[in-house]
Parts: C-alpha cells; sequence; structure tokens
C-alpha cells in the first residue's frame, strides 16, 4: 500500500506539463506504481482541458485555416511509437528488479552502475537534460551520512524498504525534500532499490551537475 | 453501423451544450480514424483550431509558435485518430494531452540536446496499441552479417539511412542533420526499411 504520494499541486504541475523532465519521469514512474495518482492524473488533465481549451475562442482567419488543413491532409504520416518491449528487468548483485512501464521504455538510458562508497551504489540515467536523475541501489544495512539537498529532490521507491528520521518508505513511496530538510536515509533487513532526481539550479555547469546527486552532499562536503 | 453514422452526421455541426459537442467529437474521430475523411476533420479544426491556438498565445507569447502548436497538434489528431479511446476520457482531453505533449518538446528544442527525453516516453498517449509485439525486434536480435544480404535489396535512400544508424552509428537527428531531410522522415525510412528487412528474412527463411 502506497502512503506517500505527491503533492495535488506537484501532480498538477505534472499534468500541466510544467515539471523538469527529471521530476517528469520520476513522477510518471510513481503514477505506474500508483493507481491513485492515476486516477487524480486524468481528473487534473480534464480540469486543465477545460481550463485551456474550453473557453470560447476567436476562429482563425480563413486563409490561416486552409494553408493548415492543406498541410496537415499533405502530411506524411508521424513515425509511429512502440513502447520499448525493452527489458523490464535490470540486474544488480545478482538481482533481479523490475521495471514499471516507464522506465522499462527508457531503459536505454540507464547507465552503468557504479560502487559509489559503502554500501551505496548509482547507475546515472541520460535524459540530455540539465537535472540529474539516478537510480540509487542501498543494500541491507546501508547508511547514508545526514546531509541536506541542494534543490528539490524527489525519490521514489522502485523495491524494498529505507527509513529516514521521519518515516519508513516502501514500493511506491514518493517523497519530495527541499533543501531545509536533513535526512539520512538508511536500510535494514532489506535493501532498496529507488529512483531519485535533483532538480539542479540553474547555475550549475552540465558538467558539475552531472556529479550531482542525491547524496551529493558526501562528495561536495 | 451505417445508419449510426448517418444518424450522427444529419445533427448540426459541433456548437451547443458541452456534451453534445463531445458526442459529435468522439464521432468525428472515428469518421477520421475509419475512412480518414476530410470533411470530418476540417469540422473538428475549426471547432479546436481557434482553441489550442489561444492556448499556444497564452503559453508562449508568441503567434508563430502557437500556430506550429496547433499544427502539430492537428496533425497528430488527422494521423492517430484511431487511438483516441472513448471509455479513457474525452475528445477535448485527449486533443489537450496531445497539445500538453507537443507544447513540453516546443519549450526544449532550441537547446538541442540529441539525447533529450521526449514528452512522448514520458506520456506516451500516442503510443500504438502493441498488436505486433516483434514488429521492433529486429534491430537487437539480428546481426548484421546475417542481413547483409538482404540490405543490398533496399531502396536506396533506406539504405543509406540504415547504413549511418546501424553501421556507423549515427543517431537518427545526426542523420537528419547531415543528409538535410527531416526528423520523422529518417525515423520513417528506418521503420520501413526494418519492416522490408524483416519481410525479405521471412520470405527467404
Amino acid at each position: 500500500m502506497i502512503k506517500a504520494h505527491p503533492s495535488d499541486a506537484m501532480l498538477y504541475q505534472y499534468a500541466a506539463g510544467d515539471l523538469s523532465p527529471a521530476l517528469s519521469l520520476v513522477m510518471a514512474t510513481h503514477i505506474d506504481m500508483c493507481k491513485h495518482c492515476q486516477q487524480k492524473v486524468s481528473e487534473l488533465e480534464e480540469r486543465l482541458c477545460e481550463k485551456h481549451l474550453v473557453n470560447e475562442s476567436p476562429a482563425l482567419a480563413n486563409h490561416d485555416c486552409q494553408r493548415m488543413l492543406d498541410a496537415i491532409f499533405a502530411s506524411e504520416a508521424p513515425e509511429q511509437i512502440i513502447c520499448d518491449q525493452g527489458p523490464a528487468m535490470i540486474t544488480l548483485e545478482g538481482k533481479r528488479f523490475h521495471l514499471p512501464a516507464t522506465l522499462a521504455n527508457n531503459a536505454d538510458r540507464i547507465g552503468d552502475w557504479s560502487h559509489m562508497v559503502g554500501k551505496l551504489w548509482r547507475a546515472p540515467l541520460s535524459i540530455g537534460s540539465d537535472d540529474s536523475i539516478n537510480l540509487i541501489y542501498m543494500e541491507q544495512g546501508a547508511q547514508v551520512p545526514e546531509h541536506t539537498h541542494r534543490g528539490v529532490e524527489a525519490t521514489l521507491v522502485l523495491n524494498g524498504t529505507f527509513n529516514d528520521e521521519f518515516d519508513s518508505y516502501h514500493d511506491g513511496d514518493f517523497i519530495l525534500l527541499d533543501a531545509s530538510r536533513k535526512h539520512s536515509p538508511q536500510t535494514q533487513m532489506e535493501d532498496c532499490l529507488t529512483l531519485a532526481a535533483l532538480d539542479a539550479p540553474l547555475h550549475f555547469t552540465s558538467g558539475i551537475s552531472r556529479l550531482l546527486n542525491p547524496f551529493s552532499s558526501l562528495f561536495f562536503r | 453501423m451505417q445508419s449510426v453514422s448517418n444518424h450522427a452526421s444529419q445533427r448540426k455541426v459541433m456548437k451547443g451544450a458541452q456534451s453534445d459537442s463531445a458526442e459529435r467529437a468522439a464521432q468525428l474521430l472515428a469518421n477520421i480514424a475509419e475512412t480518414k475523411s476530410r470533411e470530418a476533420f476540417s469540422e473538428l479544426f475549426s471547432h479546436f483550431a481557434p482553441k489550442l491556438q489561444a492556448y499556444g498565445t497564452r503559453q508562449f507569447g508568441n503567434e508563430q509558435t502557437a500556430m506550429d502548436l496547433v499544427q502539430e497538434t492537428m496533425t497528430n489528431v488527422w494521423h492517430k485518430a484511431h487511438l483516441f479511446k472513448p471509455d479513457r476520457g474525452s475528445p477535448s482531453t485527449w486533443i489537450f494531452t496531445i497539445a500538453r505533449n507537443i507544447r513540453f518538446d516546443l519549450l526544449r528544442k532550441n537547446k538541442h540536446r540529441k539525447d533529450e527525453i521526449s514528452a512522448d516516453e514520458l506520456w506516451p498517449i500516442l503510443a500504438e496499441t502493441n498488436d505486433d509485439p516483434d514488429d521492433y525486434s529486429l534491430d537487437s536480435s539480428i546481426l548484421m552479417q546475417e542481413i547483409s544480404a538482404y540490405y543490398a535489396r533496399l531502396p536506396d535512400a533506406q539504405r543509406e539511412v540504415v547504413e549511418k544508424i546501424y553501421i556507423e552509428g549515427k543517431s537518427q537527428q545526426e542523420v537528419s542533420d547531415s543528409l538535410g531531410i527531416p526528423l520523422g522522415t529518417v525515423k520513417s525510412r528506418t521503420r520501413l526499411a526494418l519492416k522490408k528487412l524483416k519481410e525479405l528474412i521471412i520470405e527467404n527463411d
């Protein structure tokens, strides 16, 4: 049972297409796992449509209409989008993890795993954007020293359990932390695979933002 | 079946109450999907294009980009009407989500990052419901050597694209840039070429 969901405001921004690509990807993956938020997003899309498309608007000039219609009728069909049947599983340390649909469709963006420190592993996702997004794997009994975040960090539990000072989080739980929240995640009897996106402030150059990750303070303090 | 659509087409054009207009729009989308009816599309266009333009103008503050949004959205509606599923929501919400996706991509277009994640990958509303799952498994499952004989039989335009992507390892965007042809054309040529290769392989198996 998922108990930690994105806020309504964040779901609204997601449905409007206003979140960064990295945060959108974490949201989309949570929504894959969460019927409750799927339903909410459908309702929000309806509301957004009413807000943006239902009002009476002045008609287009006739020549604009005709020009566009001609162009559309003459256009080549856009390429078909087939949801990639790519691997819906990833393997790490001999364990296999199931990927939710959005991640499975973007499995080719998942980079190599690297060992960070202690019992932590990381694989970056390359999404061609300035903000950073990583799969983070915590083995059993892993501990991350207390740290804060630069910018906003969204973490989604894909599989397993981790705790911090506030709560414990399980499959599908979505946690948003900003710079004011200190926390020290740890795992106990169970390992944990998460997807974490950091909304990098604009002044980071792309080279440095690559290094940013949910536990960046480990490397930067 | 025929009498249903005759009945529907006798109704007056899309105005009036919202539920009426939703029903009408759904009927028009069905006509477009089944018969590629230009008449149906023109009616749908005159209903939605001004609304999309107003949305685009508010979002971009730029008339030209707003018109691009209208055109790209309605082009998808024309070609992908069969993907509208009446049981999943209203036609206007479906069209809005297409526009939302195009806006998402248009806002990032100028940065030109080749591997950038696109709205279609985040909200796959225009993905085909996959009736033929092995259609695309070809590129990863068959080695180039095995298909070289068939490869020579592709039309030049398709072979050129496949060569650059699968032998030289270029991205579709790079092929589009180097050949000076639209990205959509690169993608459709790739798709056609892979399909053709598959047919040749099955034929000669």
